[in-house]
């Protein structure tokens, strides 16, 4: 579940870059102290720790590959340092579930976790892993897991109660639906007329083929701000699909809305975008016929994008 | 897109979890560990019960900081045992919380640390130190960009999902959009402002989420205050409807209607209701067509 929104941020970078640094003077240490031996695997990790930094600088989107690429580097470490070191294991089997659940999505965090128990038991139990021991592990594992849990739970009620569309300055679906609906039964109850305006960007699967994931962000944006330009303040743009949007138009007259299609098909027409050159769009009109039940008036809406599509 | 968020797997990891501590409890040596744990055995299961998937705010203050305080003690009074929780403050730094709260955290943290000196020697005692303080700010890293996104839509999104419920801050806005539109309409248009126990203020906002209709939207403006743009055709199909309103509500909350053309600041309002004596009073449009 990559989500660019969630980019980590410079905190991440610091971390690395301070434990790239570490590595380094580790090695240098060893140099110095004449442990020859030993200098090999600082020396590759902490390659392997600049080129994690690296690509989290660059594309803070992919920092996915620089979080795992920092978990090798760590589960490495601990696999071959701590076993020199005397002493309580109860300290040192902690460190690397936690390291994972710092670093990792939930899922692959917990199957590491439950994966690798039975290693780091007999890396850093010294030999004989007593059930004690193994208790703590899967305690701590079982426990820390559930701030991953909470995280998740937060991120969906947020994405939830969030009405407006990450990409686009657009209502989401079912706020749309619910504002839609409101309007549907304001107009009943105060016998006012509604229209809704279907638009539909035929170029943006274009866009994204032949000129990436920016450009077509960049159209929805362009088409979506244009819009918004054109309209009043109580109209409200909905996206009802990929490429589908509803403007809703309460108090707007039949031939209101006409005039108001006619200008909003002018104007975009004159917005040329750098790469993928004048705005195309379709738009068709409708609006609730006398008697017509709510049902059957989001269906024909439904039906009505859908043709719009495929024309 | 999809979410991987499921309750029920979080609800049987917090059983999973509860049951280990259960375990760790019952072998406890020291009658003040064997509590510890315990205690920490029954948040995970209360939790349990309590975890849904409804309210946009994290749980009260004080059930937050349990987790944080349960795990300096245990560092403090068993240490030799307890040494693996001690990673525990990475993750701990992850969960949503105040500002404050984080630098708690990680004042505990560091207390806890200072006292492992004896038991660790010097060596590992600054490895351990220097680890941790690398996985806190890994941690700290992650809650900052769940932070940032919170901050970003938490004075535009609904307060439950699913619930016409919008925070205050959105109202002065809509109010403004009304206006213009009770002009082109020519309907009535009143502000009907709520004010009850904070116990009772989430029951009370459902209710009255479901009975208004779809076009006329809630507000929370504060612990107590609750208001709704009330859209009738008329200032006597208003009056009825308010009244009906208020019967199917029941008398357990004070009660402010101030039509629209009369409503100067919205806090102003809700600062009468606070100070108001009366349960009900109304801010009526001056009649000038007599």
């Amino acid at each position: 579940m990559p989500d660019s929104r969630l980019a980590r941020p410079r905190l991440f970078l610091l971390v690395l870059g301070v434990g790239t640094l570490l590595l380094v003077g580790q090695a240098l240490w060893f140099y110095q102290m004449g442990h020859y031996q030993r200098i090999a695997l600082p020396a590759l990790l902490s390659l392997v720790m600049a080129v994690a930094t690296l690509i989290a600088a660059a594309e803070p989107a992919t920092s996915r590959v620089s979080a795992y690429l920092t978990l090798i580097c760590g589960f490495l470490l601990i696999a071959v340092e701590l076993p020199d070191r005397a002493g309580a294991p109860t300290l040192w089997i902690g460190l690397p579930p936690v390291l994972a659940l710092v670093l990792l999505p939930l899922g692959p965090a917990v199957l590491l976790n439950l994966a690798l128990t039975p290693v780091w038991l007999a890396l850093l139990g010294e030999g004989a892993p007593e059930p004690g021991l193994a208790a703590g592990y899967l305690t701590l594992v079982a426990v820390a897991t559930l701030a991953l849990w909470d995280r998740l739970r937060q991120r969906a009620l947020l994405r939830a109660t969030d009405p407006w569309e990450t990409e686009c300055p657009a209502l989401t679906r079912a706020s749309l639906h619910e504002r839609l609906h409101g309007e549907f039964e304001r107009a009943r109850l105060l016998e006012r007329p509604l229209a809704v305006l279907l638009i539909d960007l035929p170029q943006l699967d274009m866009a994204r083929e032949q000129f990436g994931d920016a450009a077509r962000r960049a159209m929805l944006d362009a088409a979506c701000r244009e819009i918004i330009q054109q309209c009043r303040d109580l109209d409200a743009l909905g996206r009802e699909d990929d490429a589908a949007f509803w403007l809703l138009l309460p108090d707007t007259t039949e031939s209101g809305a006409l005039l108001l299609r006619q200008r909003l098909a002018q104007a975009l027409a004159q917005r040329v975008l750098v790469e993928t050159g004048p705005l195309e769009v379709r738009l068709r009109l409708a609006a609730p016929r006398p008697g017509e039940p709510w049902p059957a008036f989001v269906a024909r809406l439904q039906a009505t994008t859908q043709t719009l599509a495929t024309d | 897109m999809q979410s991987m968020y499921k309750v029920g797997l979080m609800r049987a990891n917090l059983l999973v979890a509860a049951g280990l501590t259960g375990y760790l409890a019952s072998t406890a040596a020291t009658l003040q560990d064997a509590l510890l744990l315990g205690l920490a055995a029954l948040w995970l299961a209360v939790t349990a019960t309590q975890v849904e998937f409804s309210h946009r705010h994290p749980a009260t203050i004080p059930w937050q900081l349990l987790p944080g305080l349960l795990l300096a003690a245990l560092l403090w009074v068993t240490p030799a045992r307890h040494l693996t929780w001690f990673w525990a403050w990475a993750v701990l730094l992850m969960l949503p919380q105040p500002r404050w709260m984080l630098g708690l955290t990680a004042v505990l943290a560091a207390a806890s640390w200072w006292q492992l000196l004896e038991l660790l020697g010097p060596e590992q005692w600054a490895l351990a130190g220097l680890l941790l303080a690398g996985l806190m700010l890994l941690g700290l890293s992650r809650s900052l960009a769940l932070q940032a996104m919170r901050r970003r839509i938490r004075h535009r999104a609904r307060l439950i999902p699913g619930l016409p419920l919008w925070p205050g801050q959105q109202l002065p806005q809509d109010v403004q959009r009304e206006r213009q539109r009770a002009c082109l309409e020519r309907v009535h248009v009143e502000l009907l402002l709520l004010r009850t126990s904070r116990w009772r203020l989430w029951s009370l906002a459902e209710r009255l989420c479901a009975l208004t209709r779809a076009f006329e939207h809630c507000y929370r403006l504060d612990r107590r205050t609750l208001g709704v743009l009330l859209i009738s055709p008329d200032a006597q199909g208003a009056a009825a409807r308010r009244q009906a309103l208020l019967d199917a509500l029941g008398d357990r909350a004070r009660a402010r209607v101030v039509a629209l053309p009369r409503l100067g600041s919205v806090s102003r309002e809700r600062r009468a209701l606070a100070r108001q004596a009366q349960p009900l009073e109304i801010k009526e449009v001056a009649d000038h067509a007599g």
